[in-house]
């Protein structure tokens, strides 16, 4: 059997002068061969041909831990202390089950397909967040991580903005509320690191930072400096760096200036009814605003939703603000992206960095247990309305179907058309592929 | 003379004109006067059909030449070997390669060691797993390596052996021989010869390569269709896989690696420019010398001089990681002395900021991590950094105190640096990489394929590190200490090895206590050939905006430096300056090369490694920072900090700030300079054109721009002290022009004028890098 999915790949990483060998030797720079403008004409250019399906992916980052038997893998005759207290509602889906909290999504259980039998064994929340982002093996101790943006390894958003290019006025690669912890672009450097939209689009004044109109500043003023500066530029040839700094310059300014661009980041804009669909809460505002940003040309909006580290008493929480305005933000996005005919173009993940414990602590809550976690995928060229694997009695392994990182990150690679065994010099001058290895998830491709 | 059926011999021909040497095997035709005896193709690559002796004719217009080709061991071959002969093909084709079948895991459950490094095991792999599938001795050509091989079977990586290949015919005899680990006729391969080694080639011309490999019974055996060829510098140079240069049109240097079994050698070229210049910089001192020698060989010519203004902003960026102000631009601009450049680099060399900005950098290098090292344990680094380097310590002995660290992290002392590294590998090989120069890290899993490091150099390196270690304090702190070591055990074999340095025989630690004092001993040692390179490289690398070897801590033979007399004067300059690094760096930057401009001319503009005119740097986040802070005269108020203190001068590399994170601070996790971004982003560009931050800062009713507006000076003066305190220079009569729309522009009163001119300065590239 074949674990290469389609051909072109294999001449592009086992052929004989391949692009590893070229930059191995590194005499000319960390990116061997190739120049700051080439990398930005090579994103510039318009996206290749593809056959993949999913040409963005909305990733909802559940984090902290989303407890897989009190949402998608529900226990109902196993004990107690295991089950839990939550009860279990039928779906769409003949035969499957889900916690009640996630009534919505079982409404379009058709539209979605759950992978119950993700498993890795790093029970850390920077470590964990940190190998689901890169799937690499994080060297780093667990504990608070907050700067991401030079972390050794690129993550999964840098990559895929890096290999695809933005498709439209914004970046590539958008994080929102704030940067995902492990969502930095590594040794690919600050040219692929997110573009942070740094604020809570459930807040009425909302704003994306940089992008609004300075305080005190006229149009006209506005319009002065730019012709100033326009002047004074006028004189110089740029080389290098500085060059690039200029393109950078030029793609800004059309951000600030452009109504299209700006347009989309006024989700303000967005009938009140729709954003009602989404729910009014920080992670249903992002995943209505990470549709804005997908139309507008983002490839890779991940959406980091805290507070799901749930140890003590987690029920009343679960019941209360974490499940339901996360099934009702994915539920409303799969079903506003499906009417809009956007479902089959973009990819649509929601995960966390581990599962939660079978048993109850004697706290009344759930410690880590990254032994078993679900996976939700929807659109993008997911084959939907299917259950992936399953795990054992008290939701605690795997039992059919195990799914490792490195299996998830080549499968979204995979469905967005993008090589997952391209191979980058890392600092060392040494070639590693975007993903090491891993299969692609059975029959989730369709 | 072909040995063997599979046998194959590379002809090179070559045209003498004048005194260039011009290779014609791609032009002249081939001819066998027997064709049932030998093949020649219309490459010039001969192989056997049949033993016995005939001529291979070369014919080039009316000239021609005959050569005896003698064809053996056809009737009764030589049987093949696993590690000479098939080792060679897996490595050719790329099955043992990282993306294939090379790497950790394998692929599809056949796993070879990375490049060939372990003979044993991919013997093993590809003869005894799942025996009689992968080889099967009654019916070779069923067997799975050939079959997946010719991708006769579909397999992952296609094509990889031909069917009707020698490389397929020498496969299939060796498993028709019994697929044999060795062979009687095995002499191991003790160098390789590659043909030409050095040569000037034109712009757009071709070059064959032809490779000989020598084994311990002198048999000589063309080896030019096994051997491998990568080029460090494809913009410039490219090779096919049968060893065919060809010549881009951008004229420069480049190396050819020419890899074999584990054996590599290398061709070196050179490409002039075709209108070659003859101009050289002029001679300040011996950089511009070799500078120079190098660029008339090339037939480059350097940048222009810069003018005074332009020299103050980059030495002082450079050197202090701070903006000349406008009353030190003007009174430099205006100073008749023909010594001031000179006198300047001696003023900026003293000042308190110069350590303030090398412990930065430093820091940085060294790991100065609060998550790691707890917040104390980076403020007793930072000071000790600071301490040393602002009394100018020899470089060798701060190495030393570096590398013999111990005692409590939280002491003003670089002990941290050992907490940091964590385990005696991980402190061999970034004590290695910073200090060398050489990045053995890949030797601890595989020989490093084009490095003479393996992991015999990898363990035998540990074994300096391995009685360091960290001890817990009654008051829950972390102390470094250093106990009697062992020998490391090597990563494949098990057994210790003794431990050595880079190069050198096995370390005799009689009379210490700390294994470490023999290798610093070795490391700052006269003799030593890495130590001094690797820090004249990096220093040379802080000013001119690229090493002369790049990347600064890649040091190999394979990898070799834009400029060797260059490099090795610079080697010896510091050792006679006895690691006096502000003296060093004196010598630098009076050089004319550290003066050039970085307008680049026609004949210079696609020149990046050969120093004819200065790189446009990126200034580091920290920098860029305390520039904008200085001439809008609005300090950033760190949290929980005093105020006045500046960027450079923090140490807390933890500290959130959107500025930072955006301009690429490294979190110093590793001991790679790499690890600081210095590539333009849009989050950048949105931060500095339309932040309220940098709107605050120029529009601050204590700021420049307010201070300038509300005085009396005139618009033109109001120019001149916003272009000396940004740029170091007066602004031009265009520039006065096109600025002064802002103090026209009807309704604007001179408050906002002045922010707008303001605004647009600081948004210049030219005030953003370091030009």
């Amino acid at each position: 059997m074949l674990n290469i999915p389609f051909g072109p790949s294999c001449g592009r990483y086992c052929d004989g002068l391949s692009r590893r060998q070229m930059l191995r030797l590194g005499s000319t720079g960390l990116f061997g061969g190739l120049s700051l403008p080439q990398l930005l004409m090579a994103q510039d250019s318009p996206a290749t041909p593809r056959s993949a399906k999913a040409t963005s992916c909305i990733f909802i980052f559940l984090e902290g831990g989303p407890p897989q038997q009190d949402m998608w893998d529900p226990k109902p005759d196993a004990p107690a202390e295991i089950r839990g207290p939550f009860q279990t509602i039928p779906t769409k889906t003949p035969g499957v089950f889900f916690s009640e909290h996630c009534r919505e999504c079982a409404k379009i259980s058709d539209k979605f397909t759950v992978v119950r039998s993700h498993s890795h064994a790093d029970n850390g929340h920077s470590t964990g967040y940190y190998y689901v982002m890169t799937g690499r093996k994080p060297t780093f101790p667990d504990g608070e991580n907050p700067i991401p943006t030079n972390d050794v390894f690129p993550s999964l958003g840098a990559f895929v903005g890096k290999e695809l290019g933005t498709n439209g006025r914004v970046p590539a690669y958008i994080n929102m509320p704030h940067p995902m912890s492990a969502g930095g672009p590594g040794f690919l450097g600050a040219e692929y690191a997110p573009f942070v939209i740094e604020a809570d689009p459930s807040q009425p004044d909302f704003e994306v930072k940089d992008l609004g109109r300075v305080n005190g500043l006229s149009n006209g003023r506005v319009e002065l400096r730019q012709k100033l500066l326009a002047g004074l530029e006028q004189e110089r040839r740029r080389i290098g760096r500085a060059a690039a700094m200029s393109t950078y310059y030029s793609k800004a300014y059309s951000l600030i200036s452009s109504p299209e661009a700006r347009k989309a980041f006024h989700i303000q804009s967005e009938p009140i009814n729709v954003r009602e669909s989404y729910g009014m809460t920080q992670i249903g505002q992002c995943a209505l605003l990470g549709r804005r940003m997908i139309e507008a040309g983002c490839r890779f909006v991940g959406i980091d939703a805290p507070g799901w580290d749930v140890h003590f008493n987690c029920f009343p929480s679960l019941s209360g603000d974490l499940i339901p305005p996360a099934d009702r933000a994915f539920s409303a996005l799969i079903t506003d992206l499906d009417q809009r005919g956007l479902l089959d173009s973009t990819l649509v993940v929601m995960m966390g960095e581990m599962g939660r414990t079978p048993r109850i602590n004697a706290q009344a809550g759930r410690d880590h247990w990254s032994m078993a976690q679900c996976i939700l995928f929807a659109g993008g060229g997911v084959k939907s309305g299917q259950i992936i694997g399953a795990t054992d009695a008290q939701a605690a392994a795997p039992i059919s179907d195990p799914v490792s990182i490195p299996d998830l990150l080549r499968t979204i690679h995979t469905l967005m058309g993008i090589d997952s065994s391209k191979e980058y010099p890392d600092p060392l001058g040494r070639p590693v592929p975007i993903v090491n290895g891993g299969k692609l998830i059975p029959g989730l491709i369709a | 003379m072909l040995d063997r059926p599979e046998a194959s011999q590379q002809v090179l021909v070559v045209e003498t004109v004048g005194n260039q040497q011009l290779d014609r095997t791609h032009e002249v035709i081939y001819a066998i006067s027997d064709p049932m005896i030998a093949h020649v193709d219309h490459e010039g690559m001969v192989s056997p059909r049949s033993e016995g002796t005939t001529q291979l004719l070369i014919r080039r217009g009316a000239e021609q030449v005959a050569i005896t080709v003698a064809v053996t061991g056809f009737v009764e071959p030589t049987p093949v070997s696993f590690q000479f002969e098939v080792q060679p093909i897996l490595t050719k084709t790329r099955c043992n390669s990282g993306g294939c079948h090379g790497k950790a895991e394998g692929q599809n459950g056949f796993k070879l060691s990375l490049f060939g490094f372990d003979n044993e095991s991919d013997y093993d792999a590809l003869v005894k797993e799942t025996r009689g599938r992968r080889v099967n001795f009654s019916n070779p050509d069923s067997s799975l390596v050939l079959l997946k091989g010719s991708a006769h079977v579909p397999h992952g990586g296609g094509l990889k052996i031909a069917r009707d290949s020698p490389r397929y015919d020498l496969l299939r005899r060796w498993i028709r021989e019994g697929a044999p680990f060795n062979s009687p006729a095995d002499h191991p391969v003790t160098r390789i010869e590659v043909e030409p080694s050095e040569l000037v080639m034109q712009l757009g011309t071709t070059q064959q390569l032809r490779v000989t490999a020598l084994d311990t019974s002198g048999r000589r055996q063309c080896v030019t269709a096994a051997a491998e060829y990568i080029s460090n510098a494809p913009q410039i140079i490219t090779t096919t896989e049968s060893g065919l240069m060809h010549a881009t049109d951008i004229p420069g240097e480049a190396a050819i690696l020419v890899r074999y079994l584990d054996q590599i050698s290398v061709c070196r070229i050179t490409l002039p420019q075709s209108n070659p210049s003859l101009i050289r910089p002029l001679e300040r001192n011996f950089i511009d010398k070799h500078v120079g020698d190098k660029l008339v060989r090339l037939g480059i010519p350097p940048s222009e001089p810069i003018d005074d203004s332009v020299f103050l902003r980059r030495v002082s960026l450079d050197t202090i990681g701070t903006l000349p102000t406008a009353v030190e631009a003007r009174k430099f601009l205006t100073d008749t002395d023909p010594n001031k450049r000179s006198r300047l680099i001696d003023d900026l060399l003293a000042r308190p900021e110069y350590a303030d900005y090398w412990t930065m950098k430093w820091a940085d290098v060294l790991r100065t991590d609060k998550l790691k090292i707890t917040p104390q344990g980076t403020v007793g680094m930072t000071r000790w950094l600071r301490a040393k380097i602002a009394v100018n310590q020899p470089f060798d002995q701060f190495a030393t105190e570096i590398l013999l660290a111990q005692g409590p992290i939280q002491s003003e002392s670089p002990a941290g640096f050992f907490k940091s590294l964590d385990t005696p590998e991980v402190a061999a090989r970034s004590i290695s990489q910073l200090f060398l120069g050489v990045r053995i890290e890949c030797a601890q899993c595989h020989h490093h394929p084009s490095e003479k490091w393996s992991q015999d150099d990898y363990a035998g390196l540990v074994g300096f590190f391995t009685g360091v270690s960290v001890k817990k304090l009654p008051n829950g702190t972390d102390a470094i200490v250093a106990r009697a070591g062992s020998d490391q055990k090597h990563p494949r074999t098990g057994e210790p090895v003794k431990a050595r340095a880079l190069g050198a025989a096995a370390a005799d630690f009689t009379g210490m206590s700390d294994r470490r004092q023999a290798f610093a001993k070795w490391m700052t040692s006269s003799e030593n050939l890495f130590f001094a390179r690797a820090i004249v490289n990096r220093i040379w690398s802080h000013y001119f905006g690229r090493g002369m070897v790049n990347p600064i801590d890649d040091m190999r033979a394979t990898n070799p430096s834009s400029n060797e007399p260059l490099i090795n004067a610079l080697v010896a300059h510091m050792k006679d300056r006895n690691y006096d690094l502000k003296a060093f760096t004196k010598t630098l930057l009076v050089s004319q090369t550290y003066q050039l401009s970085v307008e680049v001319n026609d004949g210079n503009k696609n020149d990046n490694q050969n120093f004819s005119h200065a790189l446009p740097k990126a200034m580091p986040a920290e920098v860029l920072l305390d520039a904008v802070c200085q001439v809008t005269n609005v300090p950033e108020k760190f949290n929980g900090w005093p105020d006045g203190f500046r960027s450079i001068q923090v140490w807390d590399n933890r500290m959130p700030s959107y500025f930072f994170r955006i301009f690429g601070r490294p979190v110093r996790a590793s001991v790679c300079e790499c690890e600081r971004s210095n590539e333009p982003s849009i989050s950048q560009a949105l931060h500095l054109l339309n932040s309220p931050e940098i709107q605050e800062k120029i529009s601050h009713k204590r700021g420049t721009a307010r201070h300038l507006a509300d005085s009396s000076l005139s618009d033109d003066e109001i120019l001149d002290e916003i272009f000396l305190g940004t740029v170091s220079r007066f602004p031009t009569i265009k520039e006065r022009a096109v600025l002064r729309q802002a103090f026209e522009t009807a309704g604007t009163d001179r408050r906002s004028a002045v922010e707008d001119v303001f605004w647009s300065v600081l948004n210049t590239k030219e005030f953003l890098y370091n030009q």
